[in-house]
């Protein structure tokens, strides 16, 4: 049985059509005697039968256009011998010399061996072709991209550190030495900076975020023995590692504590937060109220909200304010630019906003950058009292532990039971000392006890 | 259409009015002195760049574009810079593109007879890479054909040029669609060293209009009326839709290629024959004595004023400024607007 | 404009352009090519075509089908078979003020021209100041075994000179929107249509005379974030086909096509590869010194801090294009060799 197919009448046309059959099912044909008529864009033409035989089959009527290569008509063949694959997209007899382009027609035919170029393309990135010339002649070759013999050795992979590497770690103050490499051979890829950037290891302030978390997590080196499981450390947990240690060595760290008396602040929340949630749209929590309260005094005690540089001091006339956000990675401190512009409404939006995203992962590098303080809040996970690390470079971290009801002395020394709560900061003695620490925090103590936050919550 | 070969024995019908006959002396004189003072001044090494003389082709020259009106169309070579001048560029301007200067028609972006105005006298920036203006006459030609404006379209190549496969192209596509285009050559026998015989197997240029399809004659280039009248034939020819002519004009080169070259291949017989008898300005000068036309002091003062153009001429060259360095970055695509607009002036005048 | 219903014929034999679209409205890239032309010459009583075939017979792939028995013989004109003469007439004409359009039955007989194209089509401008608006159009590319004297990309050479501007559309909206632009634009325009797209690409095109693509501007056609392809031609539709199957595998690929190759679109090009920092430019001009070559050296010259792999070229050898099958195959960058090139340079 032969297969005629639509021939292709020139090297753009894609389709036919059928203007006449000259013989009909049933009719013997002899070799190349017109078995029918195509019409195309360029010519109208008769077509010779590739074989003599007998019409078997007609599958396409008289005024239906098809594209090039679909089966027109069967012919039994006359005589034994059947044509091996006459149909076949392979070069057919020279009867039909355009059917061979007809699978050619659309496109690089899917019979065609395409996948000789991969030689030269597989060579990938390693050792280049012996001379510069022969990547001339490689056909379709994507070229190698090292160079010919006789260039020096530039080393491993591992070793090269791109030049979007290492502008991104130099805007954001990455430490490579601290970053896995997921490129070939472990090179260090644009990616890998954007992960470091947004689990926060920068050798100064705060952490940039970047959208993607990094794309593969290194493996553990060590050997588990009996009894252990060997957890090799994320990039962001080692980013945080070496973000903690090197605080510790840059500030020379004191702490003071105060408590405060926030009863008012416990009913004032209890009352209004199913208002508050339905009208702004956002949970109210106390971390509003302290930040208020943290921003004032920042003001009333600027060195507080300074940094130091070389041997200057300095100092911030607006309040970026940190808030620590604890993920399922780790830490990060996305920071409310300009806190000392909003009222506690603004706040809590820009707190839930940000800790949402934080966790989402979807924070901007610019978001976790800037601080000029830090809040910390472990309360709500149970602490009484807590020593926070610095959040380089600032000056103060101040951590809100838990508010818990105690017993206290009020007035005319009596006994009540408030809700108190422990505040207290980590501060760097090279930039202030304990008096003006100590102040701060008895001013942040006082307007927590003091203001009238109602007010400030636009309700 | 048979080759005309015309002999004139030196009885001429000037048939031209006097102003048009002292015209042609002018222009002839012009011609031959530009060259000789440029040559010097080359030589003296006061000239940068090249030069490619006509002398001797004067009687070409001015004779074929004499012929065209105003609005007609030229497309000359290197050699034909006094055809140019006959069209009707400023000789201040042609000098001052000889030394590179703002003021030059092309603002320096070219130098010496690679020259051209269409902008005002119609005549094509001369390329060194021949006949490559004869397929663009073409296009002029056509198009004057399509607006039935009447205008002509004229193109001079050397008789090298008629072995370069452009020629063929453009007067076999001239003849087919009968555009009003004048084919002339000026066949000075030598295309640098390459004497004519090893140029074409043919005994004459004009023979192979046949060929093509259209009337060919072959002219005396010494004689400059000759060489007119063969001219204005074609012209008016192709004005009136008759098709395209080919016209041969024969001269000497007098001098070699370029000014580099001492042309020791032409035979010193031959140019010294040349140089006695067949001096197109000498020769038409003796005419229009013999006739009358002009006179002594007429010449003397022909030679006072071309003298003085020249002069005139030179010291506007060297006063126009170069074209500042920046310039070489502008004009390359229509809206820089470089072109429309005037150069800047702060090339100053002193050559690098 | 209303669609003019005209009558087709059984292929669209003698119709005019806008007949010839399909049923739903749609233009295949060489319907689209043509009724540019046609709308460009019922705009400007300057514009004429000159080639050879392209009258009586309505062009060697049909493209002018239609034209002379609505424009006349004075528009459309069948040429000699005089490649230096088709330019220099075209060049003459503009001189005196036409807008001529002039066909090169495939675009490999442009070499036929050479001299007339770089020496004076290229450089009068800048010498005299005197303007040339004449487009030069032709069939360019291969993968239709047309083996090596009718399947040439020719870009370069004329890209090289300096003084034309040379378009290479993919699409059919491009290819209408970029013909008219050339046709209208004072200096000369080399428009290189590429033969495999003819028939095998349609979609939607305005049918607005006014319809124009800008000469000089890239278009993202694919937005990615891992690799860039940049390309032009029918190599836009490779790297297309090769982004479905990468995006499979996780590699996302935004494709940059230049359409015009030269003046290049640097700007679309560079933000292209800051977004990825990875760059792939697929061009089917030769490899060495190829259109590639140029946009591989801006890159490498302009984006330099954004890479972070070395930028890499897929494009054929410096060799005539074969005929067999698998020769061609071989030699034109195929979806295999896309797919490898992108997924080398993501891992690097």
């Amino acid at each position: 049985m032969t297969s005629v197919q639509m021939p292709q009448l020139g090297e753009t046309i894609v389709e036919g059509t059928i203007l006449k059959w000259l013989k009909q099912e049933g009719e013997a044909i002899a070799r190349d005697e017109p078995l029918f008529e195509i019409s195309t864009d360029k010519v109208d033409t008769e077509v010779p039968s590739p074989v003599a035989g007998t019409v078997a089959k007609i599958l396409v009527a008289e005024g239906e256009t098809v594209p090039v290569g679909t089966e027109l008509a069967q012919i039994t063949d006359e005589g034994a011998s059947e044509e091996a694959s006459s149909s076949s997209d392979d070069a057919a007899g020279p009867e039909a010399p355009a059917s061979s382009e007809a699978a050619a027609a659309q496109g690089s035919g899917p019979d065609t061996p395409a996948a000789e170029p991969a030689s030269p393309a597989a060579a990938a990135a390693e050792v280049a072709p012996a001379a510069p010339a022969a990547g001339a002649s490689d056909s379709g070759d994507a070229a190698s991209t090292t160079s010919g013999g006789g260039l020096p050795d530039r080393g491993p992979r591992s070793k090269i550190l791109s030049p979007v590497v290492r502008k991104l770690a130099e805007e954001h103050g990455v430490d490579l030495g601290a970053v896995t490499g997921t490129g070939t051979g472990g090179r260090i890829t644009r990616k890998d900076v954007e992960a470091a950037v947004a689990s926060g290891v920068t050798a100064t302030p705060a952490a940039t975020a970047s959208p993607a978390a990094p794309t593969r997590e290194p493996a553990p080196s060590a050997v588990a023995g009996a009894g252990e499981e060997i957890v090799a450390m994320s990039h962001i947990r080692k980013a945080i590692a070496t973000h903690m240690v090197a605080s510790n060595q840059t500030s020379a760290r004191a702490w003071t504590l105060v408590e405060a008396n926030v009863e008012h602040l416990v009913r004032l929340r209890e009352r209004v937060k199913d208002a508050f949630a339905d009208h702004h749209g956002v949970k109210l929590t106390y971390l509003p109220f302290f930040v208020r309260a943290c921003v004032d005094a920042l003001q009333a005690y600027p060195m507080v909200n300074a940094k130091l540089q070389g041997d200057d001091i300095v100092l911030h006339r607006y309040v970026n304010m940190g808030i620590a956000v604890s993920y399922d990675q780790g830490l990060i401190v996305p920071v409310i630019k300009g806190a000392d512009g909003m009222n506690s409404v603004g706040v809590a939006r820009a707190i839930a906003d940000l800790a949402t995203r934080a966790r989402a992962r979807e924070l901007r590098p610019d978001e976790v950058q800037g601080a000029t303080f830090t809040i910390t809040n472990p309360g709500p996970y149970g602490s009484l009292a807590s020593v926070p690390i610095i959040n380089q470079p600032n000056t103060g971290i101040l951590s809100i532990d838990g508010i818990q009801k105690r017993p206290v002395v009020v007035d005319d020394d009596a006994i009540a039971v408030r809700h108190m709560v422990y505040v207290s900061m980590s501060w760097d003695h090279r930039v202030v000392d304990g008096e003006i620490a100590t102040r701060f925090l008895a001013r942040v103590k006082q307007n927590l006890e003091t203001w009238d936050f109602a007010e400030d919550l636009g309700l | 259409m048979a080759t005309k070969v015309h002999r004139d024995t030196g009885s001429t019908d000037l048939s031209l009015p006097d102003d048009q006959l002292k015209e042609i002396l002018y222009l002839l004189k012009l011609a031959r002195y530009f060259d000789e003072r440029m040559e010097a001044l080359y030589r003296q090494g006061r000239l940068p760049g090249a030069i490619y003389s006509g002398r001797g082709q004067e009687g070409t020259h001015v004779g074929v574009t004499f012929a065209l009106d105003e609005g007609d169309s030229l497309f000359p070579t290197h050699r034909d810079l006094t055809a140019q001048l006959t069209k009707g560029l400023d000789l201040k301007r042609v000098m001052a593109q000889f030394w590179g200067r703002i003021d030059g028609y092309t603002r320096g972006r070219d130098g010496n007879s690679h020259i051209g105005d269409w902008q005002g006298n119609k005549t094509f920036t001369v390329m060194s890479h021949l006949p490559i203006a004869y397929p663009v006459a073409i296009g002029a030609a056509w198009a004057y054909q399509r607006r039935d404006d009447g205008h002509v379209a004229m193109a001079i190549c050397g008789d090298g040029s008629t072995s370069n496969g452009r020629w063929h192209e453009a007067l076999n596509w001239s003849a087919i669609f009968r555009l009003p285009v004048v084919w002339v050559v000026n066949n000075n026998q030598f295309a640098y060293s390459t004497p004519n015989t090893r140029e074409f197997a043919v005994p004459t240029i004009a023979e192979r209009a046949d060929a093509y399809g259209m009337p060919g004659v072959r002219v005396d280039g010494a004689d400059v009326l000759e060489v007119h009248r063969a001219a204005k034939e074609a012209v008016d020819r192709a004005r009136e839709g008759g098709g395209p002519t080919l016209i041969e004009s024969v001269s000497l080169r007098w001098r070699g290629h370029a000014g580099h070259d001492p042309a020791k291949y032409v035979p010193k017989e031959m140019l010294d024959n040349y140089v006695a008898d067949k001096d197109p300005v000498k020769n038409f000068q003796q005419l229009l004595l013999d006739r009358k036309v002009v006179d002594d002091g007429d010449i003397e003062e022909l030679n006072g004023r071309i003298e003085r153009e020249f002069d005139e001429g030179y010291e506007y060259a060297l006063a126009s400024p170069f074209p500042e360095p920046g310039d070489a970055f502008k004009g390359n695509w229509v809206e820089d607007g470089y072109w429309t607009s005037e150069p800047g002036r702060d090339g100053g005048t002193e050559a690098g | 404009m209303a669609t003019a219903k005209v009558e087709t014929g059984a292929a669209g034999h003698g119709a005019e352009p806008r007949g010839k679209r399909s049923d739903d409205g749609q233009a295949t890239y060489l319907v689209a090519i043509a009724e540019a032309l046609w709308e460009e010459m019922e705009r400007d009583e300057r514009v004429y075509m000159l080639g050879e075939d392209i009258g009586a017979y309505g062009g060697a792939f049909k493209v002018t089908e239609g034209f002379i028995e609505h424009f006349g013989d004075q528009r459309v004109i069948d040429t000699p078979i005089a490649e230096e003469t088709i330019v220099g007439m075209a060049v003459g004409s503009a001189m005196e003020g036409f807008r001529p359009v002039a066909e090169f039955q495939y675009a490999d007989f442009m070499s036929s021209g050479f001299d007339e194209i770089t020496t004076v089509l290229s450089r009068y401008h800048y010498r005299s100041g005197v303007p040339l608006p004449v487009v030069l159009r032709g069939p360019s590319g291969g993968g239709v075994r047309g083996s090596s004297f009718h399947s040439i990309n020719p870009e370069p050479w004329f890209a090289h000179a300096g003084g034309i501007k040379v378009v290479c559309p993919a699409f059919p909206s491009d290819a209408k929107g970029l013909l008219k632009s050339a046709i209208r634009d004072d200096n000369p325009v080399m428009y290189l249509e590429h033969k495999w797209i003819y028939r095998r690409i349609k979609e939607q095109v305005s049918e607005d005379p006014d319809f124009l693509v800008p000469i000089g501007k890239a278009a993202v056609r694919r937005e990615g974030s891992d690799v860039s392809i940049i390309t032009y031609g029918a190599m836009v539709h490779k790297a297309l086909e090769a982004a479905t199957s990468l995006e499979a595998k996780g590699i996302s690929v935004e494709i940059v096509d230049l359409r015009t190759v030269y003046p290049m679109d640097e700007e679309t090009v560079l933000s292209s590869v800051a977004k990825t920092s990875r760059a792939l430019v697929l061009s089917e001009s030769y490899r060495v010194l190829g259109i590639g070559a140029e946009v591989a050296a801006v890159i490498a010259e302009k984006a330099f801090e954004h890479l972070d792999a070395p930028v890499e070229r897929l494009s054929p050898p410096n060799l005539p294009v074969p005929f067999s099958p698998t020769l061609e195959d071989a030699f034109l960058p195929g979806v295999d060799d896309i797919e490898a090139a992108v997924e080398r340079l993501s891992t690097w």
